[in-house]
Parts: structure tokens; sequence; C-alpha cells
């Protein structure tokens, strides 16, 4: 039995559920941060040195990080499927999912924090446009990626379409005013049709 | 082989690090030429090797690792792979967006980050990550991610280079100076890591 240490409504909680049931692992998930709190306490330390969500145990094995959590469920779980075998392939995989860290992630916080979490005379209207337009910039490379396959690398899904897929809900429900992307609507389309993403990537964004 | 990026970025001198542990010598280009042609983010480095074309540093020193079957670097049983990235997407995330403000300000002059508010508070975050490693280091007593150099003591040396060149007050940190040092012996160090700059 695995654990999950996190609240279901974070983003990064949502990549380490969805690719656990994508493997089809049953999971026990905790609530923890946001109004749970339970992140600062010596116990959770222990376990998370940074104190974020989520945290995965396996047995005695305890792995922080949502990406490194994702990465090793799906070498564990699920290798020639979820994980690729080959490096080259497995390296496009990895280029994305670090893409959705270090590229996606900050203007999509600024878009989510802006409108979801910001009382609506508060807004920094300018702000959310600006990364907006960012977060859309860089869909637009993934869009282009995408052309004339059906996922990330090609007929199936794999861990390279995880982070940047559970972002993808959100984009789409928070980014309405956008051109048009073919490639990434076709792509996003698989996705929700999945029933691994409806349950625990397409939940209220709050 | 062929690495695309100029060698005043941290995420560059990653791969050219990892490349010296690997006995490689791609092609290096500081140019940046070519950059947004394979790369529309414009963000460097850019690493090509025959039909693939990579980006994102950390993606670059895992694929190199693999190629190479270099498994000391990068372990290939899932536990322990994971005991290494971990510690990676750490680095470029919330350790590399905590120097922001103060190596911006104070480095690279940039009128952005000028407010003293701004470094003051990337200075805070920057420390309390900076201590997060501290503590590992102490508990392990050697390296990141245990006993072994992987490639998350590459990106993790690079980041506490900077740390160590930014002028800024700071503690003093034992445990990551004591690793520093061991690490000063390892191929690729003096000439990518402490090479003075920041």
């Amino acid at each position: 039995m695995l654990t999950v240490w996190g609240r279901p409504n974070s983003i990064n909680v949502q990549i380490v559920m969805w690719t656990a049931a994508e493997l089809g692992l049953e999971v026990d998930r905790k609530d923890v941060g946001g109004p749970f709190g339970g992140l600062d306490t010596p116990e959770y330390l222990a376990m998370n040195p940074n104190g974020r969500i989520p945290t995965l145990q396996d047995g005695d094995l305890t792995i922080w990080e949502s990406n490194a959590c994702a990465r090793y469920l799906a070498a564990k779980y699920g290798a020639g499927s979820l994980w690729p075998e080959d490096p080259a392939d497995r390296a496009k995989a990895d280029m994305w999912m670090d893409w959705k860290k270090t590229s996606l992630a900050g203007p999509m916080t600024t878009v989510f924090w802006g409108l979801v979490r910001t009382p609506e005379a508060e807004r920094d209207m300018a702000a959310i446009g600006a990364a907006a337009q960012t977060s859309q910039a860089l869909y637009a490379m993934l869009d282009k990626w995408l052309a004339g396959k059906d996922f990330v690398l090609g007929d199936s899904l794999t861990i390279g379409d995880i982070p940047a897929g559970a972002m993808a809900y959100r984009f789409m429900e928070l980014v309405k005013d956008r051109p048009s992307m073919p490639n990434l609507e076709a792509w996003y389309g698989r996705l929700t049709s999945r029933q691994a993403y409806r349950d625990h990537v397409m939940l209220p964004i709050t | 082989m062929k690495l695309l990026g100029r060698s005043s970025s941290i995420n560059v001198r990653k791969v050219l690090w990892t490349c010296a542990e690997l006995g490689l010598t791609p092609a290096h280009d500081e140019t940046d030429t070519d950059i947004r042609a394979l790369n529309p983010k414009g963000l460097v480095p850019v690493l090509v090797d025959g039909g693939l074309v990579l980006t994102e540093s950390n993606t670059i020193c895992r694929y190199l690792a693999a190629r190479e079957g270099r498994h000391d670097l990068l372990p290939e049983t899932p536990a322990a792979r994971a005991q290494v990235e971990s510690w990676m997407d750490w680095q470029a995330s919330d350790l590399n967006t905590a120097w922001r403000g103060v190596f911006m300000g104070r480095v690279r002059n940039h009128p952005d980050f000028a407010d003293p508010a701004v470094q003051d508070a990337s200075i805070r975050d920057w420390t309390k990550q900076m201590r997060i490693l501290e503590d590992r280091l102490s508990s392990t007593g050697a390296y990141a991610a245990g006993g072994d150099f992987t490639l998350a003591d590459i990106v993790l040396a690079l980041s506490t280079n900077r740390w160590e060149r930014t002028p800024m007050d700071r503690p003093a940190l034992p445990a990551i100076a004591a690793w520093m040092d061991r690490l000063s012996s390892r191929p690729g160090f003096s000439q990518h890591c402490r090479n003075g700059v920041p």
C-alpha cells in the first residue's frame, strides 16, 4: 500500500495521484497542507525536509518532490508503459516534466492565486494577464511539439504527459481567452477521456 | 554532440561538469546562436545529440549519465534514483527561485531587482533553503543523496558556488563547506563549478 501525504486540490499531489491511478495502484491519501496544516511538525519534516506536499511512502521508502515521486512510481510499476525504457525517449519525457516545473509552474501559479485565491477587488489584473500570456506562449510550445502525436512521446500516455497534463486542466479552465491550439486541445481531450484524470485532476479548482 | 549556451549560466556549467565526469567533450557553442530555433524559450543549455535536441539542464545531465551507463551518478533502481531526483528537482525549483532577487540585483545589476526589500527577502529565503541542504549534508556526512557522489551533488554545488560568491551576509554552514571541499577533487569542479564565476 502506498501513502501520499497532501490535500487533493494541490496540483503537485494530483500529479502523483493521477500517476498512481494510471498504474492501478491503491493509495492511502492523507490530508495535509493548506487548511489542514501539518507540514511543520518534526515528523513531517523528517519525511520531507522541504516541508511541502506531496510526500510519497512505499513501504520503508519515502520520496518528496512531485516529479521525483511520479518518476519513481512509473519506473517501479510502469516500466515499458508510463516509463520509457529507451534513454532518448526517457529524456524527451523528462524534459517536458522539468519544463512544467521550471517554466510553467511560475506563471500558472500567478494565474491560479490571482483568480482563485484572491478576492476580486484585490486582484492585480495586469500581473494576472501577463502571466496568462506567458502560460499561453509556453503551451503553444507544447502544441507545436504535439503535432502528429497523440501524446508527448507518440502513441501512448507516458510520464512525460503527466505534469504538463495536470496543469492543462487549470490552464483550460482559467485562461479562457486564448488562441486556437488544435494539437494541444486534441491532446487535452484525450486526457479528459481517461478515468484516472477525471478522478484526480478534474476536481473543483480551489 | 554539441552543447549550446554561455558558461556564465550555472545550468550550462552543470552540463559541462557532468561531461567532465563522464569524459565527454561535446563541441561547445558559447554564443547562443541558433538557440531560438532549437528552443523557443530561448533558454540555455541546449544539447544536440544526433537527431535528439534536449533542453532543461537537469534533464540533459540525467540523459548523459544514462547514455554512458553511469549508474553511480544516476542509480538504475527506482528507489535509489528517486533519492537523487528529489534533490535535483528541489534545486531546480525552490532553491533556484530563492536566489533570484539578490543575485539579479547585486551581481547582474538588473534594474527590476534593485529594491533592497526584494533583495533582503531573497537573502532570507535563500538562507532558509541552504539550511535545508546543510541539515541534509550534516545527516549524511557525505553527499546529498547519501554516501556516494551523484548528479544531485553537481547541480547543488553550482547553486552553492553562487551562494558563496554573491555579495551578502551569510551564516557559516559547516557541513556545506566540508562537502564543497570533498567535491574539490572531482574532475570538472575547479573548471566549471568553483571557477571564480558566481
